[in-house]
């Protein structure tokens, strides 16, 4: 994850326009790249994903300019790796914890049941998420997520997942 | 009643549903920023559209319905509500009418085709899978 060639970032909060912006930035990067049509999508729908969390569940700490929203897309080898960070009240963590220990313990089959089950009985919540962002982010990535709690306070955290695309078989 | 005519945005699909040719269509990119605002609306006139086709069809006449999904992406928010829609078209189907469901996705797009293939396997109703060249 560290050693690759950063191609996209982005530090801050996030604006609705600005996500459509890195999306947009991101499809001609993956054009010029010849990146095929399933590689274009997997990469598109985990940055979307991403970027949507960090907009909806972004709880800005006031006068902390470091632990702001973040967002990096790396080429690393045969893969796309997407970084993506923000701050959190510790009190959501332990579901979000539950959830991402949860796709990470299901494999293509179990992602797929889990994801029927979850828009059959989910209800959109007033931000319009679904819960069902994270486990769109696995069946894409199909990749273990990796994520990291770091504690700032008594009332935030900072959380950061890391998703791998893979384009090996891109051609 | 009146067609239900939405032009695609930035961020949103275009929505074509004419009633009087039973043609039903949302083409294009779904990732609304008020995903509710922008779907239920759709699901509102198709409820009405359900309660006004039952009044004047009776046992007889049962027209054939066509729903033409021809995405080219849309988020996870959106796909909950799409599935909303078709499970809306099901009722039609329950009452007697024929639908047909057709699912477009550009030639090489696993992700949209298998998208498909989920929600024909959630709402249990088998999609025409049509590729086009982009």
């Amino acid at each position: 994850m560290d050693n690759g060639e950063v191609i996209l970032n982005h530090k801050g909060p996030l604006s609705y326009e600005e996500i459509g912006f890195l999306l947009n930035r991101m499809t001609m990067l993956l054009d010029k790249l010849g990146m095929n049509v399933t590689t274009k999508k997997k990469a598109y729908s985990a940055m979307v994903e991403s970027l949507e969390n960090i907009y909806k569940h972004q709880d800005i700490i006031a006068d902390d300019f470091e632990h702001v929203p973040q967002f990096t897309m790396e080429q690393c080898n045969e893969s796309f790796c997407i970084s993506a960070s923000n701050s959190i009240m510790n009190h959501k963590i332990p579901a979000l914890k539950e959830k991402l220990d949860k796709v990470n313990s299901l494999d293509k089959d179990g992602l797929k049941d889990l994801y029927k089950s979850t828009i059959l009985s989910g209800n959109v919540s007033q931000k319009g998420g679904a819960g069902l962002g994270i486990i769109n982010i696995a069946k894409v990535s199909e990749n273990k997520i990796s994520y990291a709690f770091k504690k700032l306070s008594d009332t935030h955290s900072y959380f950061t997942i890391k998703v791998t695309i893979s384009h090996n078989n891109n051609k | 009643m009146e067609p239900l005519i939405i032009e695609p945005t930035e961020f949103t699909p275009s929505i074509l549903f004419d009633p009087n040719n039973s043609v039903f269509e949302i083409t294009g990119f779904s990732r609304p920023e008020n995903v509710i605002g922008f779907y239920k609306p759709i699901l509102k006139w198709l409820e009405e559209f359900n309660d006004n086709l039952l009044s004047v069809n009776t046992d007889y006449k049962k027209s054939l319905l066509t729903i033409n999904l021809k995405m080219t992406y849309f988020n996870s928010a959106s796909s909950k509500f799409l599935l909303d829609i078709l499970l809306e078209f099901m009722k039609f189907h329950s009452k007697g009418n024929k639908v047909d469901i057709n699912w477009y996705y550009e030639e090489g797009d696993d992700e949209i085709q298998e998208s498909g293939e989920e929600m024909s396997d959630m709402i249990g109703y088998p999609f025409n899978f049509i590729s086009y060249k982009s």
